[in-house]
């Protein structure tokens, strides 16, 4: 769409000519997130200091019926902040005051554009962190965080985003400002915070968030143990999670990442590793150093060809060197992609691994993994040689039909990364029609003239039109009707 | 809307949903049903998810108020209903649907008790950690659906943190499901988030999948009997400021400790650690230092204590109030409780020190006192946003004050838009929630 000579004087008005990006070049940088597949440069993007700004900007789009796209640092996975109807995108990257430290009462409240990392850097000094930790946490935005509902290695134990927010403050598709929840907990009324966070920007535009603060552990303990096959490592995580350990962190590489670290720098991984967990356990002292050893023990008892415990920071640095690495090395392994971010029950993590090996040879295509074992999130990546076009669309089925297998044995589509406009597709898998259409509605609430980053979230499914009825009961016969 | 039918006829079709013996309009059993005095037409109790569903499609086709109740133990939570024609008891649905020990995930029927999940957790060293004041009685769809909360709150959040997936019947009786079986999901809208605490305003809870924890090892409670409250706050605060990891970190006041069988003093805290021994040795040493500089004494006490501590804050109070404040306020709050409530006896004030998360029971049910209180209680916790709840209350006293409190006019109008946009009808517990939805 092209916006009017109106819109943009409107635009310039609210956000200044500095605040505005207009030109093709300019608007080029927007067009994808890191999920580079889908492309959809905006007609315009804005770039507010101030939440007034905001409510102007969401004003204006509505006015206009403009499509507004909300965007953090743009490391999204799921083409989530790029404008596939072009329209307005507002970018959050100079929010990013610390708007308020409560050490006391254990909160932070910040604008969206603050990187994750910056706030745990602002507290830990005082022993605070701010607990989500997604890969991306040195790059990726809070409100970014807040949108996907981002977890990361560590929300094992001390669970994602939403688990850590107490309040947002949010511009509504209805162009209102509106606090929801904060520093204290249990607010009469709905849990508006709660169904908003991992909305995707479909609600509105998060101007400021309140978070809860985390004290660091008194003790930390990583153990990093290979085995011969990506079957045995993941019979440990079930049996760990079983003999009721809560690791802080679960994560396992299997052999096509430890072949691509082994050819850069290499982790010191031992020769026939075919997969390697990474065990961190964190809390009071005593309790890592009980668990670390069971966890040392379970993984000797499960045939581990080799077990390393960190005995200070620098080794522990060390174990987790070559998973930092991982999403890097694949790229000596292929030049393209596809990542996925199913869950399964984590008990059926050597029934899923085996399935995934099974798929890659009748695909003919390679599945190297690196993933949150612990909660059972998988993120295998999808390889395929992309000067072959035939080579995608065996990759998109691949894809596929390992997203079914998880679905079969209970899973779900997505674990942290989020839906956006990759994984709308495949919420029929997870949802029934009735299911979807009670969601359609839930943003008809928020976002009555759907301009809130349209073709997000929810898929182009009959249950999410204005005309379904979703199937109601069956009433007996009778006299009464 | 259909026709208009006979009271007969409804009878009838409830009986042909749930059988002869699921309804029924016995005048005692609907008295003894009533809600604050309102008196329903027929109890129906259904046996399966689809019964509730098709008796709720029924209610809504035919204009019936709906109250949704599992064990009835919090029926003095909310507003007095406006209607109420079926009262829809949810305790039949009392199967365990899957429990996944491996996974740590459980999806039972809603009229499931905790108490009763417990028994069966137990036996594989895994538990719900969800202790609301007689937990083992209630059902877990109340609890969802009250979001009440216990002392385990202070380590493993609330339900709003453990319930992963749910299955509800909407307004018009269609089934839906939301959320997800495993631990980890962002797909699509969180759905549970928004049914938790609702009230059954959006929705009849009938199926819940919850995260279950490992059962520690080793368990340990201690109580450190405080001069005064602020040296309580202050001791609270310490422990939160540290790398302790107590499972529960109670505020009893002095009542509170006398009726709990403890030792007399103006404050305490009952602290509980859950881990390897050696850890909870550990962090019981810890906590003996930080009492020492407030020269306290640290007292161990046995594991039965918080049996007798949830038996005492179940019979505690005509009239119970669920505060929130600031936890840098909470001993402000506690004075300003009792200026407050000065006239009023036998005042006992417990709650989670660490969440800032008060009960006050009262034995007073005075209305217009109490309702002076509630709203002098309310300007003072309104600077931190805290709220006070009747939890617990007369019908007179939650007709003179609204029991949930003033909500904000820009979230009001979004859930004023979701109850329309899920219940145009207003049938489900209609008048019951915030600002009478």
């Amino acid at each position: 769409m092209s916006l009017t000579a109106e819109f943009v004087e409107a635009l310039r008005a609210i956000v200044g000519d500095g605040g505005l990006v207009l030109t093709a070049e300019g608007r080029m940088t927007y067009e994808c997130d890191m999920h580079t597949f889908y492309k959809g440069a905006p007609d315009a993007v804005a770039l507010p200091t101030r939440a007034d700004q905001v409510q102007a900007l969401v004003g204006l789009c509505r006015r206009a019926r403009v499509p507004l796209v909300p965007r953090g640092s743009g490391t999204g996975l799921i083409g989530g902040a790029m404008a596939p109807q072009g329209g307005l995108m507002v970018s959050t990257t100079r929010m990013t005051s610390v708007l308020d430290v409560d050490y006391a009462n254990r909160s932070a409240t910040v604008q969206p554009g603050l990187i994750n990392l910056w706030l745990t850097n602002e507290v830990r000094e005082r022993g605070w962190f701010f607990a989500p930790d997604p890969s991306s946490q040195m790059v990726s935005s809070i409100g970014g965080n807040v949108s996907t509902n981002a977890g990361g290695p560590h929300c094992l134990k001390y669970g994602i985003t939403t688990n850590h927010v107490l309040g947002l403050e949010i511009v509504t598709g209805r162009g209102d400002l509106v606090r929801l929840g904060g520093k204290t907990v249990d607010r009469p009324g709905y849990d508006l915070t709660g169904v908003a966070v991992g909305s995707e920007g479909t609600f509105g535009l998060v101007t400021a968030v309140t978070v809860r603060l985390t004290h660091v552990p008194e003790a930390v303990k990583t153990v990093l143990a290979a085995f011969r096959t990506v079957i045995e490592a993941s019979e440990v995580v079930s049996a760990a999670i079983a003999a009721g350990m809560t690791p802080a962190a679960l994560e396992m590489l299997d052999e096509a990442i430890i072949r691509a670290i082994n050819a850069g720098t290499g982790a010191g991984y031992p020769e026939g590793a075919g997969a390697v967990l990474l065990i961190e356990l964190d809390g009071p002292r005593a309790e890592v150093e009980a668990q670390g050893e069971r966890a040392a023990a379970i993984c000797h008892e499960h045939g581990a060809l080799s077990v390393s415990v960190a005995r200070d920071e620098a080794e522990r640095a060390l174990l987790w060197k070559g998973r930092k690495e991982a999403a890097g090395a694949v790229g000596r392994l292929t030049a393209a992609y596809l990542l996925q971010d199913a869950v399964v029950p984590r008990s059926k993590l050597p029934h899923i691994m085996r399935e995934m090996v099974a798929i890659g040879e009748r695909y003919g295509l390679l599945i190297a993994n690196v993933f949150h074992a612990g909660d059972g999130n998988l993120h295998p990546m999808i390889c395929y040689d992309d000067t072959r076009p035939a080579e995608l669309e065996k990759a998109k089925e691949a894809n596929e039909e390992l997203l079914r297998a998880c679905i079969a044995l209970g899973g779900s589509v997505t674990g942290e990364h989020g839906v956006g406009v990759d994984k709308a597709k495949n919420l029929p898998l997870q949802y029934a029609a009735a299911d979807l259409n009670f969601m359609y509605r839930i943003r008809g609430v928020f976002d009555p003239d759907r301009i809130m980053n349209p073709g997000k979230l929810l898929p182009t499914h009959p249950a999410c039109g204005e005309g379904f009825r979703p199937e109601r009961p069956v009433l007996p016969a009778g006299t009464w009707v | 809307m259909g026709v208009s039918v006979t009271t007969r006829a409804l009878g009838a079709a409830l009986g042909a949903i749930v059988g002869a013996d699921g309804a029924t309009d016995d005048p005692d059993a609907c008295a003894a049903a009533a809600i604050d005095d309102r008196r329903p037409q027929w109890v129906v109790r259904p046996r399966a998810l689809e019964e509730a569903a098709r008796v709720v499609a029924l209610a809504h086709d035919e204009g019936l108020a709906v109250v949704p109740r599992g064990r009835g133990t919090a029926l003095a939570l909310g507003a007095p209903p406006t209607r109420a024609d079926v009262v829809l008891d949810l305790s039949g649905l009392d199967r365990i649907l899957e429990y996944h020990p491996d996974d740590l995930t459980v999806t039972v029927q809603a009229g499931v008790t905790a108490g009763a999940l417990a028994a069966v957790l137990g036996e594989r060293r895994q538990t719900l950690p969800l202790d609301p004041p007689g937990w083992s009685e209630r059902t877990l769809g109340g609890i969802a659906a009250t979001a009440a909360s216990g002392p385990l709150r202070a380590r493993y959040g609330t339900i709003r943190d453990l319930l992963l997936g749910v299955r509800f019947v909407q307004a018009d009786g269609v089934v839906t499901w939301g959320g997800a079986r495993v631990v980890k999901s962002v797909t699509g809208y969180d759905v549970p988030k928004l049914l938790v605490g609702s009230l059954g305003t959006l929705g009849v809870l009938g199926e819940l999948t919850l995260r279950l924890h490992p059962l520690p090892e080793t368990e340990a409670t201690c109580l450190v009997p405080l001069r005064d409250m602020a040296a309580a706050q202050e001791l609270a605060a310490r422990l939160v400021d540290s790398t302790l990891q107590p499972s529960r970190l109670e505020l009893l006041d002095a009542r509170a400790l006398v009726a709990s069988g403890l030792p007399a003093a103006a404050a305490g805290l009952v602290i509980s650690l859950g881990s390897v021994e050696a850890a909870v040795r550990a962090q019981q040493a810890a906590i003996g230092a930080a009492a020492a500089r407030f020269r306290a004494r640290v007292e161990t006490m046995g594991p039965a204590f918080w049996r007798t501590y949830d038996r005492m804050l179940v019979a505690t109070g005509r009239t119970l109030l669920r505060m929130t404040t600031l936890t840098t306020r909470l001993a402000e709050t506690v004075d300003e409780v009792r200026a407050a409530l000065e006239a009023a006896d036998e005042l006992v004030i417990t709650g989670c020190a660490s969440l800032g998360a008060l009960r006050v029971g009262v034995a007073e049910d005075e209305p217009r006192l109490l309702a002076k209180a509630i709203e002098r209680l309310r300007a003072f916790v309104a600077d931190g946003e805290g709220s006070v709840v009747v939890e617990r209350g007369s019908r007179a006293l939650r007709a003179r004050v609204d029991p949930w409190g003033a909500v904000a006019a820009g979230p009001l109008d979004l859930m004023r838009a979701l109850k329309q946009a899920f219940d145009p009808r207003g049938i489900l517990n209609p008048g019951r929630f915030v600002a009478g939805i």
